[in-house]
């Protein structure tokens, strides 16, 4: 059994620096604020103190991790905009899947330290990991009996997470998908993706000509999915679409894309070829848009050759990367934006680089249609897309 | 859920490595335990692992090509290119390929080494090799790389569910008709970390055989390894198996129902808590087996399981069990023949997976 596209989506939920609920994330963007600055939450003995996007004001539990508070925070807010309470989620097969890159890492530095200090570490920082894997909290804090999977595909996760649970929807697996991404800022990707020489020790810059790398940051985005015939049980309304869903690998390098965005172009064509959507009907473009060289040369591209004309977008400036929980945030982005028939300006940027394929919108920007697209890149190779739209579009 | 065919398994484990080895450690009942030393505060631990070689990825790639890929990452290549080897598509056209892995906690000694860059030497010697390669799809995204396999790549970690939890997506993709095939595999590597912390959570370490039915004791013995299945719809050609139903969620008040006729493979692996969930879960009439004991307590066990239930299915006849006279279960354990096998997994307190397989119909 697989049901045809497109995939209702009728909750949305997310927390990133740039608001504690979605509503509060679209008028920072609308109104253009940023605020990256040097870590709080944790110390670095980097003579550079790189700015990060920390969401202020939010607590996580000590029993979890700070990705799976963040994760549940998101949920809760997706499943009351879907008007989905706890009797109703029991007496349905919920599925949770949901992307991440540190929520199931075995990395706690201080057990390490100590570890390797010659103690016997106190063994619940370990504990804690493995009770916090970001998909299994969300299933027993709601109880749901349905299948459960935490992705992570780097810094596509999220994107992936969306799609996949729309394939389980389709394939009958579940009958509700609560599908997205979280992660949490840390000294581990601080100092790693500093070690690769791809952040940028001023706020990030993304398609700009001066860009120097991503600036990190955390956050969760969920989004509530469901099949046709639980939304006509429960007479709920679709807010918007999954129209489509496209991945592929580059099987070119671990860090870098391929230069011709080859695997990124088999994504679009996917995502296309899922509701028969051509180009056209596109009416903006949510990019990955890191600020690294590489890979906003090679998205900028790609979007070029298969979107001339089409607007695009990186919302990076107001979020920082939040890697394993990108692609479900900028999902989120996409569907309000698309709602609201307006984007936000691409933040940072300000230069065109004449080595690009194009460049992004510097201001607010009404937008009409119906579709929008969202793309992630990751370490791996991992090119994901997802294609979104209104009521309308389906 | 529409059939799979199981068409190539690629392994290397304790037991030795490719499906032959697997084989024949499943009819003797006998595997390869190692000593590791494991730094402790009360000094260097001894304890007992199952210990996977990496030698025959020469046969398939070039040694310089392998300079800088991890031990982690070489499992899961050798495991990759034995299930394409076994499954006839070695050299073919991989364009309509996915790559599927699992794995239960990535490449924690790599992990560990990027921690030890920052511990060592300050913030700013972080490695940035190390940190590539601890992402925890660095073993799907070299396999891609070395194959030239541009399809969709899923890299899952659900601790003990990966196994099951990846299978359903993998399941989806076939289903779709995204892909023709998909390298469906798990990986999970010894490490000081894993073995730390098996000493601090199951206490001394002894090398006896793990007792996975004996539930009343702690017999678990940490292992690694990759095993990989080449999957697709299913066909007329030839297989091991197909695999009919993936189930897997959380149960709070429900029962676990299982085919009559299935032969039920236990996840067991010698963990107190978890041998005392199967006792519960399991049907006092169900016939039995369990073949951790062959592989070792990891999560990536589960697909070693799916590899050994193809072989039984295959063969018609069920391999002798290991500890089967210390079981303590209701179940039968030591049935003969089965042409269906129901692979169950049990974790935490509430978290199952069923997957059953059946022998191919022949014609």
């Amino acid at each position: 059994m697989t049901h045809p596209w497109p995939i209702a989506i009728t909750g949305l939920g997310c927390i990133c620096a740039a608001g504690t609920n979605l509503d509060d994330c679209m008028e920072t963007l609308y109104s253009g604020r940023r605020a990256p600055a040097a870590p709080t939450r944790f110390t670095s003995s980097h003579p550079t103190r790189y700015p990060v996007f920390e969401v202020s004001g939010f607590n996580e539990p000590p029993e979890l991790l700070r990705t799976s508070a963040l994760g549940l925070h998101a949920v809760r807010d997706a499943l009351a905009d879907a008007g989905l309470d706890l009797e109703t989620l029991r007496g349905l097969r919920v599925g949770v899947c949901v992307g991440t890159t540190v929520g199931s890492a075995m990395n706690n530095e201080q057990f390490c330290r100590d570890y390797r200090a010659g103690l016997d570490p106190d063994l619940e920082p370990i504990e804690r990991i493995m009770r916090s894997n970001p998909a299994a909290v969300i299933a027993r804090e709601f109880g749901l009996t349905g299948p459960c999977q935490t992705v992570v595909n780097a810094c596509a996760s999220g994107t992936d997470a969306v799609g996949l649970a729309a394939s389980w929807i389709r394939g009958g697996v579940c009958d509700v998908a609560i599908a997205g991404g979280a992660d949490e800022l840390g000294r581990i990707t601080y100092n790693g993706f500093i070690s690769l020489m791809i952040t940028d020790d001023s706020p990030c810059k993304p398609f700009d000509r001066n860009r120097k790398g991503l600036n990190l940051g955390e956050g969760a985005a969920m989004l509530v999915l469901e099949s046709e015939e639980t939304r006509t049980k429960r007479r709920s309304r679709a807010r918007s679409y999954l129209l489509g869903y496209g991945s592929a690998c580059d099987a070119h390098h671990l860090t870098a894309p391929k230069p011709d965005g080859e695997g990124l172009r088999y994504a679009i064509a996917e995502a296309f070829s899922c509701c028969g959507i051509s180009a056209e009907a596109v009416s903006f473009v949510n990019a990955h848009g890191t600020g690294t060289p590489d890979n906003d040369r090679v998205e900028s591209l790609v979007l070029a050759d298969l979107l001339p004309g089409v607007p695009f977008l990186s919302t990076k400036g107001y979020t920082g990367h939040t890697l394993g929980a990108a692609g479900a945030i900028e999902a989120v982005f996409t569907i309000a934006c698309l709602e609201r028939g307006m984007i936000p300006g691409s933040a940072g940027f300000s230069t065109p680089d004449p080595d690009l394929g194009g460049t992004p919108v510097e201001g607010s920007t009404k937008v009409e249609g119906m579709v929008a697209l969202s793309e992630s890149l990751a370490f791996g190779g991992n090119n994901s897309v997802i294609l979104l739209g209104t009521r309308g579009a389906a | 859920m529409m059939r799979i065919a199981v068409k190539g398994i690629g392994v290397t484990g304790g037991f030795g490595c490719g499906v032959a080895d697997l084989a024949a450690a499943l009819k003797g009942g006998i595997s390869r335990v190692s000593e590791i030393t494991v730094p402790s505060a009360q000094g260097p631990l001894q304890m007992p692992a199952f210990r996977a070689e990496t030698e025959r990825l020469d046969e398939f790639v070039p040694k310089r090509a392998l300079r800088r890929i991890d031990h982690y990452s070489k499992m899961g290549l050798l495991g990759a290119y034995l299930a394409l080897a076994d499954g006839g598509m070695l050299g073919s056209d991989l364009s309509r390929l996915g790559v599927v892995v699992a794995s239960g906690y990535g490449a924690t000694a790599t992990t560990f080494a990027f921690l030890d860059s920052i511990i060592g030497d300050g913030d700013i010697c972080a490695s940035p090799t190390h940190f590539a390669n601890s992402v925890h799809n660095s073993a799907a995204a070299n396999i891609s790389i070395m194959l030239g396999a541009k399809g969709p790549s899923l890299t899952v970690s659900q601790f003990d569910m990966s196994v099951p939890s990846a299978l359903v997506s993998a399941s989806q993709w076939l289903a779709e008709g995204r892909v023709d095939a998909v390298l469906f595999g798990a990986i999970d590597e010894v490490s000081d970390l894993i073995g730390y912390l098996q000493h601090r959570q199951r206490g001394p370490q002894r090398a006896c055989p793990i007792s996975p039915l004996s539930t009343g004791e702690e017999s678990s013995i940490i292992g690694e390894g990759a095993a990989f299945l080449l999957l697709t719809r299913k066909d007329d050609s030839l297989a091991y198996c197909t695999i009919e139903t993936v189930d897997t969620g959380s149960l709070y008040q429900e029962e676990l129902s299982f085919p009559d006729d299935a032969l039920l493979l236990l996840g067991a692996d010698g963990r107190r808590e978890l041998g005392a969930r199967y006792r519960a879960t399991v049907p006092g009439h169900s016939r039995v087996a369990c073949y951790t004991s062959i592989y070792g307590s990891m999560p990536a066990a589960a697909a070693f399981d799916l590899a050994a239930a193809a072989l039984i299915l295959q063969n018609g006849r069920v391999y002798p069990i290991p500890g089967a006279a210390g079981c303590d279960m209701d179940g039968i354990p030591v049935p003969l023949e089965t042409t269906r096998i129901c692979a169950l997994k049990l974790a935490g307190i509430n978290e199952y997976a069923a997957v059953t397989l059946s022998r191919l119909q022949l014609p």
